[in-house]
């Protein structure tokens, strides 16, 4: 990390104190998780003090969490001549399901100053609130206003006091949010015309799904365990 | 059925050849032939189309229109707008979003009308064919008559699918006897 960012640290620390948490950063660069209660204040400070300056919201993107970090296929059990599609999946959690986990979907923000030439990313978490729902911040950078769109339309999160929550991104009949990781890839609904009607119509979606993970995983012998045991390898 | 030499000797001679039409106007001041394959000949060589281009085959359509692959040697001139069309050529992935736009085109277009689909995406999906967003053949939402294989189809290939359509309009017959 560099003089620049220890700076824009310890400022973001005495500044801010509580309502900010540094979250360790590979890149230089830094990164802060706030409360969702804390958002409009901290975005407002950061924004408006000389200290900052984070005039510019380069992007706003959602992040679900749900299989984070979670192999879709495990090599383990492979042998020498393969093994075939069988893939257990997760069992996923439902949009009925009651309540999400607090770390399931996040809101981060991509900012920049341009008289410090600094950035900084921002994390909100949605807690538990089905459907998610945080403060917008369309009112602090005006930009927000289609990144927020875009969120919702694709994530389903809620950006309360936006002026023109809309989707953005898919068609007008669409049904669920398709990045989230329990969307399933055909999606729920696909149109054609109908004739009676004189108008593309929509149907439930009519193929089946097929499962996307490669055949055949071969063993690779450079990275064979017995082999690198042995030393020979 | 097609241009005769009234005056020749031995059997007619069908052609659709506007030279061949030429040759009796100036030996004989005139030309018979049928209704039908004046309005083909027409037909065929006026092909209009809308054009329609959603993605990466609305390049290989721009290069079979300019100058190298040429298609206004065809009569093939592209048209932004669908009154003055007689042709859709779907260029690209049809999204659920654009269906409706589609369908609104085609509607538009004034009859006789033909579809030609281009590309795997067009003509079932192609890629995309397991998206939530995109239409699995665009012979969903209008009727196609001719298909063009490929990803995407070079211009050589939309050309000749473009002749198999005016080989199609040459075989039909408008007033039918």
């Amino acid at each position: 990390m560099t003089d620049r960012y220890e700076t824009l640290a310890t400022r973001l620390d005495e500044r801010f104190g509580e309502q900010v948490t540094l979250v360790p950063s590979t890149c230089g660069e830094i990164t802060i998780e706030v409360a969702r209660s804390d958002l409009i204040a901290v975005a407002t400070g950061l924004r408006n003090d000389a200290d900052f300056g984070f005039e510019m919201l380069m992007d706003v993107c959602g992040i679900d969490y749900l299989s984070y970090g979670k192999a879709e296929w495990a090599t383990s059990s492979a042998t020498g001549t393969g093994f075939s599609r069988g893939v257990e999946r997760e069992p996923v959690i439902l949009d009925e399901a009651e309540e999400f986990d607090p770390r399931r979907f996040a809101v981060v923000y991509h900012l920049l100053s341009l008289q410090h030439n600094m950035r900084l990313r921002m994390r909100v978490y949605t807690g538990t609130d089905n459907p998610p729902i945080v403060r917008s911040v369309v009112d602090i950078w005006n930009s927000a206003n289609w990144f927020e769109r875009e969120a919702f339309d694709l994530y389903g999160i809620l950006f309360e006091g936006h002026p023109d929550l809309r989707r953005i991104l898919t068609d007008y009949g669409f049904i669920g949010h398709p990045f989230r990781k329990d969307f399933p890839l055909t999606g729920n609904v696909e149109v054609s015309y109908d004739s009676d009607k004189g108008r593309v119509a929509y149907q439930p979606v009519s193929i089946e799904p097929r499962t996307l993970v490669p055949k055949v995983i071969r063993e690779d012998n450079r990275y064979s365990q017995d082999l690198k045991d042995s030393g020979n390898g | 059925m097609g241009l005769t030499s009234a005056a020749e000797a031995g059997p007619p001679r069908a052609s659709h050849s506007p030279e061949a039409a030429g040759d009796s106007l100036q030996k004989n001041g005139f030309v018979v032939t049928s209704v039908d394959a004046v309005m083909n000949w027409a037909r065929t060589g006026s092909l209009w189309p809308m054009t329609f281009g959603l993605a990466c085959c609305a390049v290989e359509m721009m290069q079979a229109g300019a100058s190298r692959y040429d298609l206004d040697r065809f009569g093939i001139i592209f048209r932004p707008s669908p009154r003055q069309s007689d042709c859709m050529i779907v260029a690209g992935t049809l999204t659920n979003k654009m269906a409706p736009a589609l369908r609104k085109v085609y509607d538009q277009m004034p009859e006789p009308r033909w579809v030609v689909s281009m590309g795997s995406c067009a003509n079932g999906g192609g890629y995309y064919h397991y998206s939530y967003a995109v239409v699995r053949g665009c012979d969903r939402i209008v009727p196609v008559d001719v298909y063009v294989p490929g990803c995407p189809p070079t211009a050589e290939a939309l050309i000749y699918g473009l002749m198999q359509l005016q080989n199609k309009i040459r075989r039909t017959s408008t007033i039918s006897r």
